[in-house]
C-alpha cells in the first residue's frame, strides 16, 4: 500500500513518472524541511517550485515588505500586495498552490544572532538573498552545522549557481574570498532570477532525494546575453577562514 | 596579437556595457600586461583594480581555464586567446 494519499498520487503524478524519482523520492520530499532565505526574485521562484513539488515544510524568512519596484521579478506578489509583508503574502500564495504542505513564515532579517535558530531542523538552505553580507552569515552557519547551502545570484541578465555541501566541496568563502562591494539597487531583468531560482529548486530536490549530481565544486555562470551556460571548477581553499581544515 | 575579452556583470558595465571586446597587445604579453592595458583604457574603480591579486574575488579564465591553475597573472597570452573576467554577483 502506498504511503502517499490518493490526492498526493494525483498531484505529483507527472514527477512520480520520472523513473529515477518515484514514490520513494516523493516521500523524502514530504519529510523534508527547507529554509528559503529570502523571498525576493530568487526565493519567489524557488519557493513556488519547492511547494509545487511537495517539500513537506518550507520555512520562509524575509523581513521586507512588497514594493512596486519588486514586481518585475518577485512573481509571488501582485500589485495589490504592495505594503504587505512578503512572508505573509508568500505563505498565502504557496498554501493556495499546495495546501498539503506546511509553510512557516518568519518576518525577520537573517543575522548572526538568529541564524542558528533559523537553521534548526532544516535539511538545507536555498539562497534568496540580495547581498553578500547575509550570504556570508548563512554560509558560515551552514558550514558550522553541516547544512547544504544552494548559492544563487543574479546581475542584469546573468546568473550564478553553486551548491555548497560542507566538507564535500568549496564553500561560498572559498569562491569569494574577499568582501565585494555591495550594490543597493542591483540591475536585473525578472527572468534571470526566474532561471536561477528554478535551478536552485532543482538542486534542492536533487539533494533531498539523492537524485543526480549536484553542482558541488562548480560555479555555473549563466550569460543571458549570449545565452551560454558554463561551469567553472571551484576548489576548496585549505586556508579558507570558514571551512578550511584546522 | 589580438586578445578577446569576455566581461561579466559589473566588469561588463565598466567596459562600456560590452560583453566582448578585442584588445591589441604586443607579442609575449601576460595577463598582468592585459590588466594594465584595461585599467588604462577604462579607468577602473578601486574594487576592480585588485584584478589578478591572489585574494581577488574576480575569476580570470584563459580559454576557459582559471589562471590560478595556470601561472597566475604571469600567464602568457597568445594571439586569439579568449580571456574571461568573472566578478562575484550578489543580486537576488
Amino acid at each position: 500500500m502506498s504511503k502517499l494519499s490518493p490526492e498526493e498520487l494525483e498531484r505529483y503524478d507527472r514527477q512520480l513518472r520520472i523513473p529515477s524519482f518515484g514514490e520513494e523520492a516523493q516521500l523524502k520530499l514530504k519529510s523534508s524541511t527547507v529554509l528559503i532565505a529570502g523571498v525576493g526574485g530568487l526565493g519567489s521562484i524557488a519557493a513556488i517550485y519547492l511547494a509545487a513539488a511537495g517539500v513537506g515544510k518550507l520555512r520562509i524568512v524575509d523581513e521586507s515588505i512588497v514594493e512596486l519596484s519588486n514586481l518585475n521579478r518577485q512573481i509571488l506578489y501582485s500589485t495589490e500586495d504592495i505594503g504587505q509583508p512578503k512572508v505573509l503574502i508568500a505563505s498565502k500564495k504557496l498554501m493556495e498552490l499546495n495546501p498539503l504542505i506546511e509553510i512557516e513564515a518568519i518576518q525577520e532579517r537573517i543575522t548572526e544572532e538568529n541564524v542558528e535558530e533559523l537553521l534548526r531542523g532544516v535539511n538545507l538552505v536555498v539562497d534568496g538573498q540580495d547581498n553578500f553580507k547575509t550570504r556570508f552569515i548563512i554560509n558560515k552557519a551552514c558550514v558550522r552545522y553541516s547544512k547544504p547551502f544552494i548559492y544563487g545570484a543574479v546581475y542584469g541578465i546573468e546568473g550564478r549557481l553553486m551548491t555548497i555541501i560542507p566538507g564535500k566541496g568549496p564553500c561560498l568563502k572559498c569562491l569569494i574570498p574577499g568582501e565585494p562591494k555591495e550594490i543597493e539597487k542591483i540591475p536585473v531583468i525578472g527572468s534571470a532570477p526566474g532561471l536561477v531560482g528554478a535551478l536552485e529548486a532543482l538542486e534542492a530536490i536533487k539533494l533531498l532525494t539523492g537524485i543526480g549530481e549536484p553542482a558541488v565544486g562548480r560555479l555555473l555562470v549563466i550569460d543571458g546575453e549570449a545565452l551560454s551556460f558554463n561551469s567553472i571548477e571551484v576548489k576548496r581553499d585549505p586556508k579558507c577562514p570558514v571551512c578550511g581544515r584546522k | 596579437m589580438k586578445i578577446t575579452i569576455k566581461a561579466f556583470a559589473t566588469l561588463r558595465d565598466a567596459f562600456g556595457g560590452r560583453g566582448f571586446l578585442t584588445i591589441e597587445l604586443p607579442e609575449g604579453s601576460s595577463i598582468e600586461d592585459l590588466i594594465r592595458e584595461l585599467q588604462n583604457l577604462f579607468k577602473l574603480e578601486a574594487e576592480l583594480v585588485d584584478l589578478g591579486k591572489s585574494a581577488s574575488n574576480i575569476k580570470i579564465l584563459v580559454n576557459g581555464r582559471e589562471i590560478r591553475y595556470l601561472e597566475g597573472v604571469k600567464t602568457k597570452l597568445k594571439d586569439g586567446d579568449v580571456v574571461a573576467f568573472i566578478p562575484p554577483v550578489g543580486g537576488g
